[in-house]
């Protein structure tokens, strides 16, 4: 692609020019005068020679190349500096555990956790529409997908701890027909990933019984508990664990329940390696729930494959993909802003695993919805389509956010747009009746 | 290519955004997204093109870079023969008629259905390069209006002020017009953030478990208690009615049972929820322990900032590694000319580097300031003189006080001189004065303090040992991360053995860079030119 700018081209003044006495070759003389800022392109490319001189064991280059960063990087610049100082901080993460250090990383994450209350986090989740997009498309599907049926069962796979359910009790609350039973499960165990809650399911669990009878919805909850032998194991064990008890009997399942199943940012932290012949943990886990005989199954997940083998390719998309969101704060919210650095601080524990980690440590495996269709198709489920109220709902859901978030079809996929880019897929499935 | 005064050529839908789902999707269309049913008279192509990667467009398509007088302009739909202007498309497409054009100027010629792209000629801005295009040109003058121009329309309820008037009517529509209460004060202007507030309410709870008069379990006393009287003052709010069973029940039978540890549970939170949230309250005292390390620390640190270490020093555990970087930054506090909140800070990022088996206590507090170092809220940006930005009418917004090139030409100093480069303090770049002669011996000498400038650490002080392995090592212990445009670090033990030539990559990669930052030349290398074509959809 060619551009040309007019305008007010900036001219970047060096404070100091003089101090550069040295003779400039004719690289830096043709430079000179050119875009003083590093714009993405040229810090997706420093990104990209960081991790390369890391992987080389170019050490000088990399730090040189970490210095320059560094003065790029802010976690209170703009987009572009915050996301070069996350970006930082995942290389600096990986070199750590490349090159021994005597700081005492012990393999883990350079970052602290935050725990956040309950009503922080529904904050959180309204902040921008990432995550109520798929909250308002997948309960529309699940609603349609439930008429008529006095009982409903959600086994909820997600992360942010059952923020999705209040508008769908009310929603049910409001059936012309009545409200149905309405049992919710969730597993015991979750990726430990942000956002991370300063209470325990239960009590999650506890209010959401509460809010459920204030508007009379006959309500169960039930933590699907793992063996509490696994209770210091990774997610990845105590998922593997869990999947055994994925049955009709140990679910409880209900011969005249509608059983909804929602996967909600879940499958792709799902383990996609083959290990000789067997399946996959996350085909495995598919073929388990088709099992159960679902009547709907909901999957919404970010909408960029992230799980490439090679370094620079998920740097290169890592970084034109989560400047969606950055952007998205950005419009909003005071570069100072607590909800927006604590936000993004999120987003760049996210970055750490993607970029600083390998193996069965880097646990964020994300697939595009194109790719995630392909597999639900493999395993025996046919697409249904988002009726026309749902895209109604999610619509007006976006106007009452800034301008800037749109929404499109893809099929029977329905995925949140920012300024055109994809940011978030929905779809809802059904198995495919023989 | 680009105009002055632009005839759009397959223009997207001039609808308002964000919502528009049938809105003319792009040249590589889904075959399932419906064409807008506007003027738009483009042939939609129906076979279906591969996915873009996200945030790669359309490598076919053509980059428009529209002068700002051309995005702030209204009448930007003009006349070719009479130069007449107009503020839509179709308006302008009526006129045209009127000048009985032959039949084949009045079609669009099929060469201009390729797809534009927009970028921003704001060179700071993100939408500068081409992969962050917006798809449509109202998108761009839109997306342009709002960021770099002045807001001239303001709300009369409320105060928020607009720079495009559509924002403002649509904002002025629905301001003040609903509104959610819920119990705890909070107001809401969205039904779907209300009612899910309301479902967690942290108040509410407290006061559902107030009104307990012993623990018990919950689905046996649930009827008896006030739960019922918090009501959100919404138009549809159903009233209680008569206690209906509602249980939490038990896990599967044999399992640990619910209700009983819901309970103690329940109090426990309730009493951490009765601390305030905010990030002022802090956790019982974790200060000593950063305070006998830091001998140097000095007692008054803002309390901003002192959250955020006691934070992660709450959670740290291993005393050992903490003292290490510790002592380290200890003696580079006392010699360099600190601003005496930042060592506090620093040694959070090395707390909560250093210790990540200590992550897996559930804190006792609330959350508290993000680790993210990024400390001083009062200094952090003044760099970029953020304060005057919004009073400008078109002003770019602030840059980095060195250019790339700058930056770039000094890490190859740095690596290939080893002078005693002491950096930029922001503003200015101090002397280059040369320092050891000693090759390996690289340092960025003391820092000098601005006093706008945060800088996380300084060099950490001359008197460190040199360490005769890698650098990188050093690197871990030298960098500051993010202080803002401080990069004092201090490469100790930069080894030359590291691979070649120190500045022989280096210099591989500005010349690299060099052909980015050439605009004209443009992005033809960039990312291995592997674009898949990709559907912009409608931009703001």
């Amino acid at each position: 692609m060619k551009t040309e700018v007019r305008g007010n081209g900036g001219s970047i003044s060096l404070q100091n020019p003089s101090l550069f006495n040295t003779p400039l070759d004719p690289i830096t003389g043709a430079l000179k005068g050119c875009l003083g800022s590093l714009d993405g392109a040229c810090i997706e490319k420093l990104l990209l020679h960081c991790a390369s001189a890391l992987e080389n064991n170019d050490v000088t280059l990399a730090q040189q190349v970490m210095w320059v960063l560094n003065n790029v990087a802010s976690t209170v610049g703009d987009t572009n500096q915050r996301l070069t100082a996350w970006f930082l901080r995942a290389l600096i993460s990986r070199a750590s555990r490349v090159c021994p250090t005597s700081m005492n990383f012990n393999g883990g994450s350079m970052f602290q956790r935050r725990l956040m209350t309950v009503t922080e986090l529904v904050g959180y989740v309204d902040l921008i529409p990432w995550h109520r997009f798929g909250f308002c498309a997948s309960n529309g599907a699940i609603f349609k997908a439930v008429e008529g049926y006095g009982k409903v069962h959600i086994l909820d796979f997600s992360i942010t701890h059952c923020m999705q359910w209040p508008t769908l009790i009310d929603a049910l609350a409001k059936r012309p027909e009545g409200p149905p039973s309405l049992r919710i499960t969730v597993p015991s165990c979750r990726p430990q990933v942000p956002p991370l809650l300063n209470v325990s399911k239960e009590e999650v669990g506890h209010r959401l019984a509460n809010f459920a009878k204030f508007r009379d919805v006959p309500f169960e909850f039930h933590v699907k508990d793992d063996d509490p032998c696994l209770s210091n194991e990774t997610f990845a064990t105590q998922f593997e664990s869990l999947l055994t008890q994925l049955t009709r009997s140990q679910l409880d399942l209900r011969y005249d329940e509608a059983l909804v199943i929602n996967c909600q940012n879940w499958l792709r932290y799902l383990s996609d390696e083959t290990k000789g012949n067997t399946t996959t943990v996350r085909d495995a886990f598919l073929d388990v729930i088709k099992g159960l005989n679902p009547r709907i199954i909901v999957v919404v997940d970010e909408d960029c494959d992230l799980s490439a083998s090679s370094l620079s390719s998920r740097i290169t998309t890592c970084f034109n993909y989560l400047w969606i969101p950055f952007d998205a704060l950005e419009t909003f919210l005071p570069k100072d802003s607590r909800q927006r650095l604590e936000y993004e601080s999120d987003i760049g524990h996210k970055i750490e695993n993607i970029v600083g980690f390998e193996g069965f440590q880097r646990t964020e495996r994300l697939e595009s919805g194109v790719k995630l269709s392909q597999r639900m198709n493999d395993a025996g489920f046919v697409s249904l389509p988002f009726c026309e109220d749902t895209i109604n709902e999610v619509k007006s859901l976006l106007d009452e956010h800034a301008s800037g978030w749109g929404m499109k079809r893809e099929e029977d996929m329905l995925v949140l747009t920012w300024k055109g880019h994809n940011s978030v897929f929905a779809t809802a499935w059904t198995e495919l009746e023989d | 290519m680009f105009f002055d005064s632009a005839l759009t050529v397959g223009s997207f839908s001039s609808r308002v955004m964000p919502v528009d789902l049938d809105n003319s999707s792009t040249a590589s269309g889904e075959a399932s997204v419906t064409s807008s049913g506007n003027q738009n008279p483009l042939p939609k192509s129906t076979a279906k093109k591969k996915r873009n990667l996200p945030g790669m467009p359309d490598p076919d398509a053509e980059v428009v870079a529209l002068s700002p007088s051309t995005l702030l302009a209204t009448n930007r739909f003009v006349c070719e023969i009479c130069n007449k202007g107009f503020q839509r498309d179709q308006n302008l497409q009526l006129h045209r008629r009127g000048h009985n054009l032959p039949w084949k100027l009045k079609q669009k010629s099929s060469k201009e259905v390729k797809k534009r792209v927009y970028v921003c000629p704001e060179i700071t801005c993100v939408h500068h390069h081409p992969s962050r295009a917006l798809g449509d040109l109202t998108g761009i003058k839109k997306h342009f209006c709002r960021k770099h121009g002045e807001k001239k329309w303001k709300c009369d309820k409320c105060s928020k002020k607009y720079a495009v008037q559509s924002d403002w009517k649509a904002h002025s529509k629905i301001c003040g017009t609903r509104e959610y209460k819920c119990d705890c004060g909070t107001v809401f202007s969205r039904r779907d953030s209300f009612i899910t507030h309301r479902a967690f309410c942290d108040v509410l709870a407290e006061e559902r478990a107030k009104a307990q008069t012993q623990p018990q379990p919950q689905n046996q006393n649930q009827t008896a208690t006030k739960e019922s009287d918090p009501k959100p003052q919404t138009p549809d709010s159903s009233p209680p009615s008569a206690p209906t069973p509602v249980s939490v029940s038990a896990p599967e039978s044999g399992k640990v049972p619910a209700p009983a540890p819901a309970v103690p549970q329940l109090t426990s939170v309730i009493s951490s929820s009765a601390l305030p949230i905010q990030s002022s309250e802090l956790p019982e005292n974790p200060s000593p322990i950063m305070e006998e390390s830091l001998a140097p620390a000095p007692a008054a640190a803002p309390t901003g900032l002192n959250g955020s270490c006691s934070s992660s020093a709450s959670l740290g555990s291993n005393g050992s590694s903490c003292s290490v970087f510790a002592s380290l930054f200890a003696s580079s506090t006392t010699s360099a000319s600190l601003k005496p909140q930042h060592p506090p800070v620093f040694i959070d990022l090395f707390q909560s580097v250093g210790q990540p088996d200590c992550l897996t206590d559930l804190a006792p507090s609330p959350s508290i300031e993000p680790i993210s170092l990024c400390l001083s809220t009062n200094h952090g940006s003044s760099i970029f003189g953020t304060a005057g930005q919004e009073h400008r009418q078109y002003a770019p917004p602030p840059q980095p006080a060195m250019s790339a090139t700058a930056l770039l030409q000094k890490a190859a100093q740095m690596g290939a001189t080893a002078t005693n480069a002491s950096l930029l303090h922001g503003l200015g770049i101090a002397s280059l004065s040369s320092s050891s002669a000693q090759q390996d011996n690289l340092q960025w000498g003391q820092r000098q303090v601005e006093p706008e400038n945060t800088s996380v650490v300084a060099g950490l002080g001359p008197g460190l040992p040199r360490d005769g392995s890698s650098g990188l090592k050093e690197l871990m212990m030298g960098t500051p991360v993010f202080g803002p445009k401080q990069a004092t670090l201090d490469f100790l033990g930069l080894g030359m053995a590291a691979g070649g030539s120190p500045n022989g990559g280096l210099s591989a990669l500005i010349t690299s860079i060099g052909d980015e930052l050439d605009v004209v030349a443009a992005a033809t290398s960039f990312g291995g030119g592997d674009f898949t074509s990709k559907d912009i959809g409608r931009s703001s």
